[in-house]
């Protein structure tokens, strides 16, 4: 109540003081109407009036003591003195805001980054409820399932809840009269969006007649197509797009909530499922995703064990399609992650290393101004100053200097969001939203309120253990501060020196192993290639002649161009894992029990797609003309999986089949290909590669590429593109670039991971050098006459260079042996994030270790070199 | 002019607070009542008034308005609040023990 009245008067302080005034001012009116009554002149009257009452100025301090203001005038007084102190060394607090906005200003922006990807829920009401259900493989533990499987699941559902399915394809996208492009769409099942909780932003959502086979030309954009390529008009809803060159009705438009990367945000537009007859009996095709949304009463535990049970039963009901798979459901919200589970707590753990070290840097700092004015506390203690009297002014100081680092924090926070938001844009547009929100300015004030209690309080605390006699007769002559105080710095140094041994380790192996993943391109040659895709539409391309034809005229026209020395096309390209996975049994071996056969990536290529790709042919023939829909059916095996599935380095003449039901269709190995090695950071379980030749299994989807010879890539791109729109005026083709580019921009999310750990890194390297630097030039300083004496006595320059840059440099070393420990740490976190990074490399911790002494050692040189130059006579002199 | 007194420690708020138990009055009618109804014996030091009333205003025993007097002068009119009340009482049973035992005391020693 009475701190309510306080803080009340604090907020209306003018209004009360001028109350106050007005009230004073009242009575003294009064006292004198009544002396004037009794007979007194006017001015007579007024200055008995005031005499009687006594000195108002005197009385309203008194007044505002009473009404409980004397602590919060204190604490106004305790600010705006530590303001003076902080502005009259102004760069000292220029340099500690920097610092402090740094260290807060990383670890904010990490931790905007995490709540973006990890904390931040997922866009649906009732989240809790909804469920990813896997369909778990030896191959895959994040599966599909088939078209039956679900259809199973949706007529089992009822103690479960409702489920959906959604299964994401490429296809073009056109208006009409205007020319195609790519998009990535997702046909859907007609309650999806409901199941979400998502309400449609125009228009309407699917009907469920319209999930039938026939009925399904309809579309729901996406709120980011919808403002990208229709210009936002409000009258989309009933127009007419194509889609694969089939006309489809506009019916509806998304929410732009449901552009979130982190779970469907790259799709630009909805499709009812609408499973065909063969789709819907075909168990060998495992692609849908199924979402499920529980019943309130069933909790996590039950649906798990309602989903497991299902795939059980369907693993022993359908032995030949299901057989070592099971099924599990996993909250959707932790779907959500990207992957990141590991490294972004990583990363925020990273940024508050760099913290820490920016807060020892100050503590340092303060410690050493305010051994500085040691004397002027004894004199003020010997004045009377209580202890706590003589902290206050400290603690407000470092509270000032951390809040505006703070504030520096929330700038560099929001600068960082641009930035992020634009490395993060996915192929698509899709974003993550690192939104400033109010966790973020939370964490950011938490941040400093911490940073303000880790770097003010040690100093203060030494202030408050002074010993005033001691200060007052040294006359703070030459004083570096106590053993105590001497080694608390020490331990400062160290510390830091081994936050950034792991700050500078984890970034340094995490840019080896990318740089080795960029480098590990084993077995093919992507230097002078372009490389795009592209999707025929089945409206024009219905059947297998059709794409066979095309591909076969597009073949030609590609190698025809101008400064191509070969093209190919195929289903897939050697930089990335196929995703064409099959099992496989061999003729003349025992076949395996179902679901046991060995599984095999699957690529389908055109000829010249070795010689285009770069790898070697090393025995048999290649894939060429002669392989045609309906000629015998061969493959290609790579070299390990012809040894591996065959025993014999070159089983020419062997055959093999796709395991299925039924009769083997037999395939014969003519060929074998060199091994290569893709770029994914993640390893495949799979490790076997069979070609098919694309002529006698046509795809849709195909990867072309084109070998320039005597001219740079980039300068086939655009007579690539008009060769294709010359075939074909509405087939886009996508990603049509070098395929240097294209690779980069695949590993373009380890990159910005590289960009943000090299950055804090860097950050503190820089803020413990810095440190280390200050300490020592101060100390160097403050012992300039020990030097002088030293000199005068015979010690040579040397000697006392080395004096000085031997305690520097030593604690330096101690520090980054301590930080091998945490190195190893973060090795590991990366290792287990991106199994496909070698991060274990010691070349590159010793490398580190001898970097950073390095560093220590030129931030110490500086001070050395001066301490060296010290004219003894003078500094003797001035003592 | 009768004789003058000063006021004795501590009794400045218990005769404030039993002043305001009968009427709402601003800070220049205390005085006045009080010198009223000490017949003038009693002289108020006007700049301890001021500090006590906000004192007791800040602890909740008086709660304070603005309004305008007979001669259409803006004021603050202080009234006693119910833990005001209940302190005059407390503070009054005290005073009344008080000088029962000062005058004991005084007459047998």
């Amino acid at each position: 109540m009475s701190f309510l009245r306080r803080l009340n008067f604090l907020l209306r302080r003018r209004r009360a003081e001028t109350d106050m005034a007005d009230e004073m001012r009242f009575h003294l009116e009064q006292r004198a109407a009544r002396l004037r009554a009794e007979g007194l002149s006017e001015a007579e009257a007024r200055l008995a009036a005031q005499r009687r009452f006594g000195n108002t100025a005197s009385i309203q301090e008194h007044s505002r003591e009473a009404l409980g203001l004397g602590a919060l005038e204190r604490a106004v007084k305790d600010v705006r003195f530590a303001f003076r102190q902080l502005a009259r060394s102004p760069g000292f607090s220029l340099l500690a805001i920097v610092t402090l906005g740094l260290g807060i200003g990383a670890n904010t922006a990490m931790f905007s980054v995490l709540n973006g990807l990890l904390l931040k829920p997922l866009p649906y009401p009732g989240l809790d409820r909804l469920e990813r259900i896997y369909r778990t493989t030896g191959q895959n533990p994040l599966g599909g399932t088939s078209a039956p499987d679900f259809l199973a699941l949706r007529a089992a559902k009822e103690p479960y809840g409702d489920v959906a399915a959604y299964l994401p394809v490429h296809v073009s996208l056109s208006r009409p009269g205007e020319p195609a492009d790519m998009a990535y769409s997702a046909r859907v099942s007609a309650n999806l969006l409901r199941l979400l909780g998502v309400g449609v932003h125009l228009g309407r959502d699917f009907r469920d007649a319209e999930d039938t086979a026939g009925q399904e030309r309809v579309v729901i954009l996406s709120h980011r197509v919808w403002q990208n390529r229709f210009g936002a008009r409000p009258d989309i809803v009933g127009q007419t797009v194509r889609v694969d060159g089939l006309p489809h009705e506009v019916v509806g438009v998304l929410p732009s909530s449901f552009n979130d990367w982190r779970h469907l945000g790259a799709i630009d537009f909805l499709r009812p499922l609408a499973l065909t007859r063969a789709e819907s009996t075909n168990r060998a095709v495992n692609a849908l995703r199924v979402i499920g949304r529980r019943h309130e009463h069933v909790s996590a535990e039950a649906a798990a064990g309602f989903v497991a049970a299902f795939g059980a039963r369907l693993a022993a009901d359908f032995p030949e399609a299901n057989a070592g798979s099971a099924w599990r459901a996993v909250a959707l919200q932790d779907t959500a992650g990207g992957g990141g589970e590991l490294v972004l707590p990583m990363l925020v753990c990273l940024s508050g290393f760099v913290l820490l070290i920016a807060c020892s840097n100050l503590a340092n700092l303060l410690l050493a101004r305010t051994m500085a004015r040691a004397r002027e506390f004894a004199v003020r203690s010997a004045l009377g100053a209580s202890r706590l009297q003589l902290l206050r002014p400290l603690v407000a100081e470092s509270l000032l200097l951390s809040l505006a680092g703070g504030g520096c924090a929330i700038l560099s926070a929001h600068w960082f969001r641009d930035w992020a938001a634009m490395r993060s844009t996915g192929d698509n547009g899709e974003q993550v939203v690192f939104a400033v929100d109010w966790h973020v300015l939370g964490w950011a004030f938490l941040a400093s309120l911490g940073t303000a209690v880790a770097f003010g309080v040690a100093p203060a605390l030494f202030a408050l253990r002074l010993d005033l006699n001691h200060a007052l007769k040294s006359g703070g002559r030459g004083s570096t501060g106590g053993r105590g105080h001497h080694r608390f710095r020490q331990a400062l140094i160290v510390g830091q020196f081994a936050l950034a041994m792991v700050l500078l380790s984890g970034a340094a192996l995490f840019i080896r192993g990318l740089d080795d993943l960029h480098h590990r391109r084993s077995g093919w040659e992507s230097s002078s290639l372009v490389t795009g895709n592209m999707v025929l539409p089945a409206g024009t391309y219905g059947d297998d002649q059709k794409i066979a034809a095309f591909h076969r005229l597009a073949l030609e026209r590609l190698r025809a161009v101008p400064g191509a020395k070969s093209a190919s096309l195929s289903a897939a390209t050697p930089f990335f894992h196929w995703s064409d996975v099959r099992r496989f049994v061999v003729d003349g071996q025992e076949r395996p029990a179902p679901g046991r056969e060995p599984a095999a990536m699957v690529n389908a290529i055109s000829p010249d797609y070795l010689a285009t790709y770069g790898h070697r042919l090393v025995a048999g023939r290649d894939i060429d003309s002669r392989d045609q829909l309906g000629s015998a059916r061969v493959c290609l095996l790579g070299e390990s999986t012809a040894r591996a599935l065959f025993g014999e380095p070159h089983p020419l003449g062997r055959r093999l089949a796709v395991a299925a039901e039924g009769a083997p269709a037999w395939i014969e190995v003519v060929g074998i290909v060199s091994d290569f090695q893709t770029v994914d950071p993640d390893p495949n379980p799979v490790v076997h590669h069979v070609y098919l030749p694309l002529a006698q299994s046509p795809v849709r989807h195909v990867e072309l590429a084109v070998r320039a010879a005597g001219v740079p890539p980039s300068a086939l791109v655009d007579p690539v593109r008009a060769t294709i729109a010359g075939l074909d005026a509405d087939l886009p083709v996508r990603r049509l670039q070098p395929a240097d580019a294209t690779i980069d921009r695949t590993l373009y999310q380890l990159r910005v991971l590289r960009d943000l750990l090299a950055g804090l890194g860097v950050l503190g390297l820089g803020l413990a050098s810095l440190g280390v630097y200050g300490v020592v030039a101060r100390t160097t300083a403050q012992r300039s006459g020990e030097f002088a004496i030293r000199l005068a006595l015979g010690a040579c320059v040397a000697d006392i260079t080395r004096l000085v840059l031997g305690t520097g440099v030593r604690q330096a070393l101690i520090g980054s042996a301590l930080g091998l420990a945490g190195a190893a740490a973060v090795s590991a976190i990366i290792g287990a994030s991106f199994p496909g990074i070698r991060t274990n490399s010691v070349a590159v911790l010793a490398a580190t270790a001898l970097g950073l002494v390095a560093v220590a050692l030129l931030a110490c040189w500086l001070p050395a070199r001066r301490a060296g130059r010290i004219d003894a006579m003078a500094a003797l002199r001035a003592e | 002019m009768a004789e003058k007194y000063e006021l004795l420690p501590g009794t400045l708020d218990m005769l404030v607070l039993r002043v305001l138990s009968r009427s709402e009055l601003h800070g220049w009618g205390i005085t006045n009542r009080l010198e009223e109804l000490s017949r003038s014996a009693l002289q108020v030091d006007e700049g301890s008034l001021y500090p006590a009333l906000y004192r007791m205003e800040n602890k909740g025993w008086i709660e304070a308005e603005w309004r305008m007097t007979e001669n259409n002068r803006r004021a603050k009119y202080y009234r006693l609040t119910r833990t005001g009340r209940k302190q005059l009482e407390t503070e009054t049973a005290l005073w009344e023990r008080m000088s029962t035992v000062i005058s004991l005391v005084m007459q047998s020693a």
